[in-house]
């Protein structure tokens, strides 16, 4: 009930946001494409190209269902879309039906304002992920562990109150750069990344982190982020529910204009996959907000119980 | 724009209305309310700050100079942590099993709880190891409590932003500098925070929080009406003043206040690591999942 009219509540903020911005596209959308290149942005005391403010992000969805259907094919079950897939864990009857489909699996790159950019998996062009064959087995015999989730580790970590899979999230997420440093602060899940820029390595390999251990430095204006040290308790998105402690990340965050930030990012986990692949989106710097609200959520969550049942003795 | 983490917080409520904290449907009631209210706020108003003029050569700082931002303030960019006992007890304590004895931060070691809260806070540590909703259940640990956790957190320092990360269960607060007043009626479990210098010193006004949070492990409590006044003084690179004014009219008799120095973290490389206590803890609990219902 409450929930319900929260949503009708949103849905007209999300109408008037809507409305507001489609009054400022026009100038940004006219923008002819080759001023991004030219675009030069201020630079921070400690002469970074400065990225600084609250942005959005979209296109990292891991699928960009209308791009696939523009292609006049749908991959023999890619990535298990969402909306006609069995197996998926948005179509569970054990409560997490209700999760908002904005994240990976309905494609949010479908909803960029602006220039159209590339989305989702750009490499391979096909989409079709490189995985190996035994392990593309493997992942289609977990997907079938997930409706209902046969044990903990069938659960997304996101539902789990967990820091999330690397595709999912749509921001806001804030930039600062203090001397020697860019972090991206994450309201959703209210995670921190600090990437230093100062040249130091990797941390040991027997250190593992659930974001991983990020270093990054400039070419231009594009912030190169080198990222490992996974724990491999993460994601990639709903349709890929996990990847692995090899995963290796380098991600480019290229900023082309005053309210734009072009995002790549290129995975490398031979684990799992024959060969790296990439998937693009796009951070748009919105100036309705001037702060990040908290986003609690195991304080609140009775998720696995409800899939679970009480643990005994509790 | 925010049907995201709208959809995402639905999803994370389904199913908690038995939840004796009821955490989720304050959690609606904020975002309902900040939504409409987020749309209106058009601008982000930056304030640039002056770059401090040059020092003149020969006027070597005192010991006691901080060092200094580009924009001319102490610069408090780091990696930081307490070494004291206060998350056990902020109060002067003997050493228990598992409990390392300390003495206090709080001002003359009083806290003036009304009667009725002398009473509560003797029951929650009574209950404290089921209890804390910190140690306990791994929930966010609150403001000031988060500073004195055995953890360490980031000081992120820009001109216009602070933001603090801290290393147990990832908790963040972003601190705009003179970033206006607090919006009404939105609590929460790190509370909001507004930034301002005076001086030398941040001084971070924390509202908005819920009553969920303890002060400590011994059971120390506060209600809703809560605000605290934090101050952040660097007194030489290495260390800052740390100093939290607690006022609650529900639960105290009359303000009071804790203090105690930061540590910089000087290692080589240091770095905020992950301390993910939710999910260490659901491993835990739920490692032999599913079971009968």
């Amino acid at each position: 009930m409450r929930i319900k009219l929260f949503r009708v509540r949103s849905s007209v903020a999300v109408v008037i946001a809507a409305a507001w911005l489609a009054a400022l596209a026009p100038a940004h959308g006219q923008r002819p494409a080759a001023s991004a290149a030219k675009w030069t942005p201020d630079r921070t005391p400690d002469g970074q190209p400065d990225m600084q403010g609250i942005y959005n992000r979209s296109g990292v969805g891991g699928l960009d269902p209308g791009a696939l259907e523009a292609q006049g094919h749908r991959p023999e079950n890619p990535i298990d879309p969402s909306e006609n897939n069995p197996l998926s864990v948005s179509n569970r009857p054990d409560g997490l039906a209700n999760v908002d489909r904005g994240f990976g699996e309905a494609g949010s790159g479908a909803r960029q304002r602006g220039p159209r950019r590339p989305g989702g998996i750009v490499d391979p062009p096909n989409k079709i992920l490189p995985w190996k064959p035994e392990e593309d087995a493997k992942r289609r015999d977990f997907l079938l562990h997930t409706n209902p989730a046969a044990g903990l580790r069938y659960v997304e970590t996101d539902a789990r109150c967990a820091l999330p899979g690397l595709f999912l999230g749509g921001g806001p997420y804030q930039f600062l750069q203090p001397p020697g440093a860019v972090v991206i602060l994450s309201e959703y899940s209210h995670f921190t990344r600090v990437i230093h820029l100062d040249g130091r390595p990797h941390l040991g390999k027997n250190l593992r982190l659930f974001l991983g251990d990020s270093v990054g430095h400039w070419e231009g204006n594009t912030l190169v982020v080198d990222t490992t040290n996974y724990n491999g308790l993460t994601a990639y998105s709903r349709e890929i529910p996990y990847l692995s402690d090899a995963l290796r990340t380098v991600e480019r965050f290229t900023i082309t204009d005053a309210k734009t930030i072009d995002y790549e990012v290129t995975i490398d986990d031979p684990k799992l996959f024959t060969k790296t692949w990439k998937v693009a989106g796009v951070y748009s710097k919105t100036e309705n907000l001037t702060d990040l609200l908290e986003y609690a959520c195991a304080e609140g969550s009775q998720t696995l119980v409800n899939i679970f049942g009480e643990p005994p003795g509790k | 724009m925010r049907r995201s983490v709208c959809g995402l917080t639905a999803a994370a409520s389904v199913g908690s209305i038995n939840h004796p904290f009821g955490s989720n449907r304050r959690q609606m009631k904020r975002l309902t309310k900040f939504v409409p209210g987020a749309v209106s706020v058009l601008f982000i108003l930056w304030f640039a700050e002056t770059p401090a003029a040059p020092q003149t050569p020969g006027a070597r700082p005192a010991a006691s100079t901080p060092r200094r931002t580009v924009a001319g303030k102490p610069d408090l960019n780091g990696i930081w942590q307490v070494l004291n006992t206060a998350a056990w007890d902020i109060q002067d304590h003997s050493g228990q099993l598992g409990v390392p004895p300390g003495q206090g931060v709080v001002e003359g070691n009083e806290i003036p709880y009304q009667p009725w809260a002398l009473a509560k806070k003797a029951e929650n540590f009574a209950k404290r190891i089921t209890a804390d909703p910190t140690e306990a259940n791994c929930f966010l640990p609150g403001i000031p409590r988060a500073t004195y956790l055995p953890f360490p957190f980031q000081i992120t320092h820009t001109p216009d932003n602070v933001a603090i990360s801290y290393e147990f269960a990832h908790a963040l607060r972003t601190i705009p500098l003179e970033g206006g007043k607090h919006i009404e009626g939105l609590p929460s479990w790190m509370g909001e925070s507004r930034g301002r210098w005076e001086g030398n010193t941040l001084v971070v006004d924390v509202g908005n929080f819920n009553d969920e949070t303890w002060f400590d492990r011994a059971g120390n409590f506060h209600s809703d009406q809560l605000h605290v006044v934090e101050r952040y003084t660097l007194t030489d690179p290495e260390h800052i003043l740390y100093e939290a004014t607690i006022e609650d009219p529900k639960v105290f008799t009359r303000p009071w206040k804790m203090s105690m120095p930061l540590y910089r973290l000087v290692d080589n490389h240091p770095k905020l690591l992950e301390y993910e206590c939710v999910y260490y803890l659901q491993e835990e609990r739920f490692k032999d999942a599913p079971f009968k219902k």
